[in-house]
C-alpha cells in the first residue's frame, strides 16, 4: 500500500478519479495532477491560508492534508466558487476595492471569507480580522481585505450589486 | 514527505492489527496535523499510518450522559465540532474560548482531541484546559481499556504512558456547575505564537473565598503540571492580594522553568505571578 491507490471523489461539482500515492498532500495532487493553480502552497504549514480548499463544505490547509484522504468527498477549489459566467460576490468586492497588490495570498482570503460571511452573514471587524488570522498578505492589504469582506457581506445582504462609489459612501 | 503506507480501518480491530507490531515507524493519526508537519520537516518518518477516522465507536461523537454528570467527547471528535456545540458552550465556556485562540480555523476543522493529546507536546493548549476541568480519557486497547486522568497521561517531552496499541478513545470531562474555568495563553512575540506559557485555573468560589481549585501550567515545562503548592496556598483561602502573592511564589518555586526563545526563566517566572493572580481575579469577577 505504499503504491499508488486510485481515489474517485467530487471536484468542483465534477466526479473525478486520480491515481495518487500515500504521502502526496492534496495541493500536490491539485496543482500538479490535476492542473489547478489557484491554491498554491506557500509557508507548508497551515498558517498563511494561500492553499485553502473546501473538504465537503470546511475550509482545510490542502498542504497539511494527505490526497487520499478526499477519497468519497467532495472538494470545492477557488476555480469553482463561480459559475463561470459571473464572479462570486467576494471575488467582486476585492477587485473593486484593489484588496490586493502581487496576488498571491487572494484564493485563500476570498475561500476564508466566503466561508466567513456563511458563519456570519454580518461581520464585525473584529469577526473578519480573527476569522482571517490563518491568512497572511506579504503585501499587507489588511485594510482593503477587510473592506473588501465588508462589501460582499453588504452585498450578499441586499442581494444586489450597486454601484461601488454609492455603496462606499453609504 | 518519503513515501509509507496509508491504512483506514473500518473498525477498531482492523486499526489494532495494523497497529499491533511495535515498530515505531507505525503510528495512528487523528487528524494529522501534527503529523504532517513532522513528516514534511521529516523529523518523523512513518512507515505506515493508521487513520482512526473510520473506526467509530467511542472515538465518534460529542454527547453528554442522561445524567448531565459528564460530557464525552469522541477522540476523533475535531475542534471546530467542540468550538461550535451550543453543549459544550453552556457546560464548558472555557473550553470554547480557548479553542478561538487555537491556530485558525483550517486547522481546527481538522485537528482531532485524542490526536492533540497523543502528541504531548508541552505547548499545546487544550492539555492542561482538559487538566484543569479534572478531564479523564478512556484509553482502548486489543485487550481492553482503562481511565486514567489526563493529567496522568504525559510523561515528559512528547511522551506519553500510552503502551503499544493503545488508543486515546475519548475524553470525559465532568460537568462541574460551581467551578468557573479560564485559560491564559502567555505569548511573548506575537499574539498567535506559542505561548511561553499557559495557565489554566478552574476554581470553586464562594465570593471570594476559594472553596475548592486547580491550576495548571503548561508550556513553560516538559508537560502540562498541577502547581499543588500554589492550589494548597489557595484553597479555603480569600482571594486577597496576600494569598495571591504566596500562590504566586509557592508556583514559581515548584515549577523547574527553563530559559528558552520565548523567554528566561526569571522572565518566565515572573509573568507566571502576574498571570496566575490575574487568571484567579478573572475567575472571581466573572
Amino acid at each position: 500500500m505504499t503504491d499508488a491507490r486510485t481515489i474517485r471523489f467530487t471536484l468542483n461539482g465534477a466526479p473525478v478519479s486520480v491515481s495518487v500515492m500515500p504521502h502526496e498532500t492534496l495541493i500536490e495532487m491539485l496543482s500538479l495532477r490535476l492542473e489547478l493553480k489557484g491554491a498554491r502552497e506557500s509557508c507548508g504549514q497551515g498558517l498563511c491560508g494561500c492553499c485553502t480548499v473546501y473538504v465537503n463544505g470546511k475550509s482545510v490547509s490542502s498542504c497539511l492534508y494527505l490526497a487520499q484522504l478526499v477519497d468519497g468527498a467532495k472538494v470545492v477549489t477557488i476555480e469553482g466558487i463561480n459559475d463561470g459566467a459571473e464572479l462570486d460576490p467576494v471575488q467582486q468586492a476585492f477587485i473593486e476595492v484593489g484588496a490586493f497588490q502581487c496576488g498571491f495570498c487572494t484564493p485563500g482570503f476570498i475561500m476564508m471569507a466566503r466561508e466567513l460571511l456563511d458563519v456570519h452573514p454580518n461581520p464585525t471587524e473584529d469577526e473578519i480580522r480573527h476569522y482571517l488570522i490563518g491568512n497572511l498578505c506579504r503585501c499587507s492589504a489588511y485594510p482593503e481585505i477587510v473592506e473588501a469582506v465588508k462589501l460582499a457581506a453588504r452585498r450578499r445582504a441586499a442581494g444586489t450589486t450597486p454601484a461601488l462609489a454609492e455603496e462606499l459612501s453609504a | 514527505m518519503l513515501g509509507f503506507e496509508l491504512s483506514e480501518p473500518a473498525t477498531l480491530d482492523e486499526a489494532f492489527d495494523l497497529l499491533a507490531d511495535g515498530d515505531p515507524g507505525v503510528r495512528p493519526m487523528g487528524g494529522g496535523t501534527a503529523l504532517m508537519l513532522m513528516m514534511k520537516a521529516q523529523i518523523f518518518k512513518p512507515e505506515r499510518l493508521v487513520s482512526l477516522r473510520n473506526v467509530g465507536g467511542c472515538f465518534d461523537g460529542l454527547r453528554i450522559d442522561a445524567d448531565q454528570s459528564h460530557i464525552r467527547i469522541g477522540g476523533m471528535t475535531t475542534f471546530a465540532e467542540i468550538e461550535r456545540s451550543p453543549m459544550v458552550l453552556q457546560h464548558l465556556p472555557a473550553v470554547v474560548r480557548t479553542m478561538k485562540t487555537l491556530a485558525n480555523i483550517r486547522v481546527r476543522h481538522v485537528a482531532s482531541v485524542g490526536g492533540n493529546l497523543a502528541h504531548a507536546d508541552p505547548h499545546l493548549d487544550l492539555p492542561p484546559v482538559w487538566m484543569a476541568h479534572a478531564a479523564s480519557i478512556r484509553i482502548v486497547s486489543k485487550s481492553g481499556e482503562r481511565v486514567i486522568p489526563v493529567e496522568d497521561l504525559f510523561a515528559g517531552y512528547y511522551e506519553t504512558t500510552l503502551g503499544d496499541g493503545e488508543l486515546i478513545g475519548e475524553v470525559i470531562v465532568p460537568v462541574r456547575p460551581e467551578w468557573t474555568s479560564t485559560y491564559v495563553k502567555v505569548t511573548t512575540r506575537s499574539a498567535h505564537d506559542w505561548p511561553a506559557l499557559g495557565i489554566a485555573v478552574s476554581a470553586n468560589l464562594q465570593g471570594q473565598r476559594v472553596n475548592d481549585l486547580r491550576l495548571v501550567l503548561s508550556a513553560a515545562l516538559d508537560r502540562p503540571t498541577r502547581l499543588d503548592a500554589a492550589e494548597n496556598e489557595l484553597r479555603g483561602s480569600d482571594l486577597s492580594e496576600a494569598a495571591l502573592k504566596r500562590a504566586g511564589e509557592a508556583a514559581v518555586a515548584e515549577a523547574d522553568i527553563h530559559s528558552d526563545s520565548r523567554g528566561s526563566a526569571a522572565y518566565k517566572q515572573h509573568l507566571l505571578r502576574v498571570h496566575l493572580s490575574r487568571a484567579m481575579h478573572s475567575l472571581a469577577g466573572a
